[in-house]
């Protein structure tokens, strides 16, 4: 194990979490259980202010957590500078066992963290607070996801090793492997682009007819879809090499770090567009979480797709 | 229109400030409710302003559950509905006479020019706007006063509540008090005073004397 002051700093806002996670936790386990909205005992109103407090602290911990992803990833970048045969956080992230499913799951964690805080909004937004019960049943779930990533975070930078030699991206993104994401990675681009392209289609589509249900499901194959195309597609253009795969590299400098530009658009468009399907909010806002969306989504299509363009209009062939 | 249910308020495990006090104010009344310090009065102002919640028990003002409400919904409530009057003044002594009536507005975002007329109506109305420009500080207590009521009233609150608003003041100037309670009172306010000034306990003009001990309506 080693201590970076990165690490030293993800480790201390770990504790943090943790210790204030778990005091909001045991309090959100007595309101789903006691909670009563129209109840005037004693017990009701000292659990009003109990949920005020630790709906405060969870808004708290989840603010400081989303921006601290970003944080999360460069430090994996930093890292790659301190284990050898690493290039970029791909190869700090396969490092040791737990790096992809921690990157997985602060994924998932991510758009469950942002929807907590929406839902919580919602609430506050309304005199008779209508999600108090709701917003704690899933705090409840999503304190489960962040005692995990916390946990395997931990695990992962004291398994690593700065003696052992890792894979380099071009390793582990490699076409020649044998491994899925070798398979998916040799699919027809042709393939792969119309299901982009289509796809973003669909979005428009379900924009245009304002259908909630479509357009969210447009968007969870959108994130997927897109990151499968950064990796296969994109990133050959961005990278102007046809043979570089990394999803991480484009976070460097060389690249004028596009790829948190890229990961930041897409998080806000997929969010905002799975959000009217789950919340039911009032027709402006469901219509601000379409519009936003929209142009998130469109921006980083946009954006991605500038780099093949740009490349051939420069060189006159395709990579 | 204001009605406590079953209404119990304690500040610690040992001080019970009010024991299931229950009450019912219609519309345009205006009450004194008259007791002894630490009997409770002050806590039932406070809790029908949403400026403290009960230990139990239920506060509704105009179908409103106002108990219930979140902090920053109470806030608007206040804003909307309620001018308070309170014994200590809680004028802004380093701001002029204006400027202190004014805070209310402010939340509002209104226009200048409608914010500086209501500010000067309602001055002429307490007839304070001769002393408009010069900071509270500089005031004598029924001047302060007037200041208070002033600021209580700009935004035309249905109800008025005063915590001892005679406390500071000699008696020539509660009975200016007590003209401008009658007044409100002509225009359908609803009001609640709460003192030990026996000076409001004959008043022609009051709907009700209501005395409140330990916490209790007796």
């Amino acid at each position: 194990m080693f201590l970076s002051p990165e690490i030293i700093t993800l480790s201390i806002l770990n504790a943090l979490f943790l210790i204030f996670g778990t005091i909001a936790f045991f309090n959100a386990l007595k309101i789903v259980r006691f909670y009563d909205k129209d109840a005037t005992t004693q017990a009701q109103y000292i659990l009003e202010k109990k949920s005020y407090l630790s709906a405060t602290i969870i808004k708290f911990i989840f603010y400081v957590k989303i921006p601290l992803f970003i944080f999360f990833i460069y430090t994996l970048d930093d890292l790659s500078n301190i284990l050898p045969g690493a290039m970029c956080a791909a190869g700090v992230v396969n490092a040791t066992v737990y790096g992809t499913p921690l990157l997985f799951l602060k994924i998932i964690n991510l758009y469950i963290f942002a929807f907590w805080i929406e839902l919580h909004k919602e609430d506050m937004e309304n005199e008779t607070q209508p999600y108090v019960k709701e917003k704690f049943w899933l705090y409840i779930f999503a304190y489960l996801f962040l005692v995990a990533e916390i946990v395997i975070e931990s695990v992962m930078f004291g398994s690593m090793d700065v003696n052992s030699v890792v894979d380099c991206c071009g390793k582990i993104f490699a076409t020649t492997s044998q491994s899925y994401l070798a398979l998916l990675l040799g699919a027809p681009k042709t393939l792969l682009l119309t299901l982009f392209y289509g796809l973003y289609g669909i979005m428009i589509v379900a924009f245009v007819l304002k259908n909630r249900y479509l357009y969210a499901l447009s968007n969870l194959f959108f994130i997927a879809l897109s990151l499968i195309t950064l990796i296969a597609f994109f990133g050959t253009y961005i990278y102007e090499q046809p043979s570089h795969h990394c999803p991480f590299c484009l976070l460097q400098s060389d690249y004028h770090y596009v790829g948190y530009v890229l990961y930041i658009m897409l998080f806000l468009g997929t969010f905002m567009g799975i959000l009217p399907a789950l919340l039911p909010s009032k027709k402006e806002k469901q219509l601000f979480y379409f519009k936003s969306s929209l142009l998130f989504n469109s921006l980083y299509t946009l954006l991605v797709s500038l780099y093949p363009l740009a490349y051939y209009f420069k060189n006159g062939v395709w990579l | 229109m204001i009605e406590l249910k079953d209404v119990s308020k304690s500040y610690d495990a040992k001080t019970k400030a009010l024991e299931s006090l229950n009450l019912h104010l219609r519309e345009g009344e205006i009450v004194v409710l008259k007791g002894v310090s630490g009997s409770g009065k002050s806590t039932i102002l406070s809790l029908i302003a949403g400026l403290s919640k009960p230990t139990s028990g239920e506060i509704i003002v105009d179908g409103k559950k106002i108990s219930k409400l979140p902090d920053h919904f109470a806030a608007a409530y206040r804003r909307d509905n309620i001018g308070i009057v309170f014994q200590k003044y809680n004028l802004i002594p380093t701001l002029s006479v204006y400027e202190n009536v004014l805070l209310p507005l402010f939340p509002l975002n209104l226009a200048k020019e409608e914010m500086d007329k209501k500010a000067h109506s309602v001055l002429k109305k307490f007839s304070i706007e001769h002393k408009s420009d010069m900071l509270v500080k500089n005031l004598s207590g029924g001047e302060q006063q007037r200041v208070a009521i002033a600021r209580a009233n700009i935004n035309h609150p249905k109800i008025i509540l005063a915590d001892e608003p005679t406390a500071n003041l000699d008696e020539k100037l509660s009975l200016e008090f007590i003209d401008i309670l009658r007044e409100l009172k002509e225009k359908q306010r609803t009001i609640i005073v709460a003192t030990h000034d026996p000076l409001f306990f004959d008043l022609d003009f009051i709907d009700r004397v209501i005395t409140v001990a330990h916490g209790k309506v007796i």
